[in-house]
């Protein structure tokens, strides 16, 4: 309840490319409050034989929650099994929007950090991954754009943020593109199913305008590199 | 034949050979190691008993899936959680440095072993060693693989009198290979048919010959409706 | 999770093409649940079910502990699953793969974070003494379903454990005995019941995603399905048609339609097993107390 509509967004802001000389591929993603920054490094060479796999790209991902990100300053475990669990699922779906087996015997390694949480711990990893994916060049068959949705007094709510998420029940879904198919989709407390379709449906128009957000920024900074290729 | 433990005493004739489950020891006594059936000619004796893990030994038929390529050899699974085998590429009908066979990862095999010596890895062939031609051997295409007992798959392969097969070909035609690792592969002209007669093979093994007709019927009519 | 079972390419592609044709290996129907046998063990809160060959052990066991200072009001409830080679030699020990995580924290999350166990009902004096309430999942034999299984068979063993009496007086609390005093039962909230259901994709991945093709997908699948399957989506529910919780990690995309069939369909399914489960837990009380009236009659005769 900060003064949004039920169905209006955060503020979102995305940049792309922000390390260019550290990673392959690189993004800042800020939805609300919640700031995540993301590094893609690869396709390369894989650390250890064992984690090569003959026709597809491995994925490692490592999800950082800085210990000042959220207000009470909690030091977080790495291998806290909340984020284990998190990891799991992101890996998952980008396994399967990533064209893998474009680069067998590699890996790509994504490591997230969260600077500031507030809400929507998955929907900014996510979305972050998905434009840093993209700033690397790996082929991918369509973005993945994630975002929050709750359900409060029979309306659905919009992207919440920490405090919202700590008193409703929310889920959060990744969808491909501008299609209506979700790759990802958690949901923790109890929603009535009948009222799962709106929840969901708002969700879904969400995910799309955060695509075409996303979308915008990619452009942009494509005809800003473009531009500076025509002037050389 | 009759039931036989470990501790038992075994009579044998002078010269037979000794098959699996029985041991020669020191003083030339020979004694059972598996509990089982004792099986004995004038020529061998052993005891038969249905082993959970396959063992490879030498002039088996098994089925293997390929899981990978290295040189000039294929490793082949006989079985889940077991060490590879290995199948050299030259192992062929035909075969030359030219002539690669063509098998892809997750391809089946039916293959003879060849050489089964426990301190080296095991080494299995698609051809048929006395005449150099096929003999049946090879890549398995389409079907479906699924896994019986040893004991079971051993009846089928080597009793003729074992009524199932004969009966099966009454309600369709099939191609099978049955490996001694506990692995039958079916292969029918119908989806349905090859499902109906793998589930009334799979059944059979839980029950006395006789009642094999019952089961095959039954197999087929449930999947009719 | 699939290391050393190794599925040729045959079995795929006649699993795959077998649902396409809409028929399983196993005879089920595609959204067939399997037949979940429940059996009671002699003592409050022992539970074993076994669905096909899957095979799942709950036992339930109560202390008197301290509350967590920031939560004064509450008692404990913690869920520790056990998934060990006994059930397929594909689990190692000691050593946690990623699908285990995701198991065990699909049924913690479905059981615990769900409410179905009224945790304010577990205190006994505020901010010192409170039950603290441990359900031991043990899995035996695995053929898929572990977490539709597991999820069953913490519910029922909630269902039907009792724990001893107990009476406050200021800051005592004395702990009756089973023959002192009959003991009381949990106080649950609801019901969840997961089901998974298993999705494959009989075409490329490419198609997948322009929306071409469409996927299907199984209710419960076996072990064979689980190794093959492109995706994987539990749905929780129970009776009051409250979905608690809802969990695709990844996988194959699919339609938001879809999450609404299986949702629908998850619930007939949950509402069915809740009933059974309600009923064998009311026959075994029933039998329960046949027996002490027995004991009771009998001393009375002496």
């Amino acid at each position: 309840m900060d003064g949004r509509r039920w169905n209006e967004l955060r503020r979102f802001q995305c940049r792309i490319n922000t390390h260019p000389n550290s990673a392959d591929g690189s993004s800042f993603v800020e939805q609300g409050n919640s700031k995540v920054v993301c590094i893609v490094e690869g396709p390369m060479e894989p650390p250890s034989r064992s984690q090569l796999s003959a026709t597809e790209a491995t994925l490692n991902i490592s999800l950082n929650v800085t210990p000042f990100s959220s207000i009470d300053r909690k030091r977080r475990n790495k291998n806290e099994r909340r984020i284990q669990e998190i990891i799991t699922s992101l890996k998952r779906t980008f396994e399967q929007s990533i064209i893998t087996d474009k680069y067998p015997r590699t890996t790509i390694s994504i490591t997230c950090h969260v600077l500031t949480l507030d809400g929507g711990l998955i929907s900014a990893v996510t979305n972050s991954i998905t434009l840093a994916l993209i700033d690397a060049g790996i082929a991918m068959y369509d973005y993945i754009s994630s975002v929050s949705a709750g359900f409060y007094d029979n309306t659905p709510l919009l992207d919440l943020n920490q405090l919202e998420e700590n008193d409703l029940s929310y889920l959060t879904i990744g969808i491909v593109g501008k299609s209506e198919k979700l790759a990802l989709l958690i949901l923790e407390n109890k929603i009535p199913l009948d009222k799962l379709e709106g929840v969901l449906a708002i969700a879904v128009a969400g995910g799309h305008r955060i695509r075409d957000m996303m979308d915008k920024e990619v452009r942009r900074h494509g005809e800003l590199r473009l531009s500076k290729l025509a002037n050389k | 034949m009759s039931i036989i433990i470990p501790g038992d005493s075994v009579q044998v004739a002078n010269s037979v050979a000794l098959g699996p489950g029985v041991v020669c020891t020191r003083n030339r006594s020979v004694i059972p190691v598996t509990a089982g059936i004792l099986e004995e000619n004038s020529k061998s004796i052993h005891v038969e008993s249905n082993g959970r893990r396959y063992v490879p030994s030498t002039n088996d038929y098994v089925i293997g899936t390929v899981t990978g390529s290295f040189g000039d050899a294929f490793r082949v699974s006989l079985s889940d959680f077991t060490f590879p085998v290995s199948l050299s590429a030259m192992a062929f009908p035909n075969a030359s440095k030219k002539n690669r066979p063509n098998l892809k990862v997750g391809s089946l095999v039916y293959a003879r072993v060849s050489s089964a010596i426990p301190e080296i890895d095991v080494e299995i062939e698609c051809l048929d060693p006395t005449t150099g031609k096929d003999g049946g051997f090879g890549l398995l295409e389409g079907g479906y693989v699924f896994d019986v007992s040893l004991a079971y798959a051993r009846t089928l392969l080597f009793n003729p009198n074992y009524p199932l097969l004969n009966q099966l070909v009454k309600k369709c035609q099939f191609e099978i290979a049955i490996g001694l690792n506990g692995k039958i592969w079916i292969k029918t002209d119908d989806l349905k048919h090859t499902l109906a007669a793998a589930n009334a093979i799979k059944q059979c093994q839980l029950v006395p010959s006789s009642e094999c007709s019952n089961v095959i019927n039954s197999a087929f009519k449930s999947l009719s409706q | 999770m699939a290391k050393g079972i190794e599925t040729s390419a045959n079995e795929k592609a006649f699993i795959i093409d077998a649902l396409t044709q809409g028929v399983r290996t196993d005879g089920r129907k595609l959204d067939e649940y399997r037949d979940v046998k429940i059996s009671l063990g002699s003592q409050y809160g022992s539970v074993d079910v076994t669905m096909g060959e899957t095979r799942v052990l709950c036992r339930i066991s109560s202390e008197i502990v301290a509350p967590y200072e920031d939560r004064p009001f509450e008692g404990l409830f913690t869920v520790s699953t056990e998934i060990s080679p006994m059930a397929s030699p594909m689990f190692e020990q000691g050593r946690q793969s990623d699908d285990e995580l995701l198991i065990t924290r699909t049924v913690e999350k479905a059981v615990r974070r769900s409410n179905a166990l009224d945790l304010e009902s577990l205190c006994i004096i505020a901010g010192a003494k409170c039950w603290s309430i441990r359900a031991d999942v043990h899995l035996l034999n695995y053929d898929g379903g572990f977490i539709d299984a597991s999820c069953i068979a913490v519910m029922t063993a909630l269902q039907h454990y009792k724990k001893q009496d107990i009476t406050v007086s200021g800051e005592q609390v004395l702990v009756h005995d089973f023959s002192e005093r009959s003991p009381v039962g949990l106080s649950i909230l609801h019901v969840p019941i997961c089901v998974t259901f298993a999705f494959f994709n009989p075409h490329g991945v490419e198609q997948n995603i322009k929306g071409d093709a469409k996927e299907i997908y199984v209710v419960d699948p076996n072990m064979q399905e689980e190794l093959l399957k492109h995706g994987i989506l539990t749905v929780t529910i129970n009776k009051n048609r409250e979905v608690c919780q809802v969990s695709k990690a990844g996988g194959l995309p699919m339609d938001a339609l879809t999450l609404m069939e299986c949702s629908h369909k998850a619930f007939t399914i949950a509402e069915k097993l809740t009933n059974d489960i309600k009923k064998l837990i009311e026959e075994d009380d029933l039998q329960r107390k046949g027996s002490q009236w027995k004991m009771l009659s009998a001393s009375n005769d002496r």
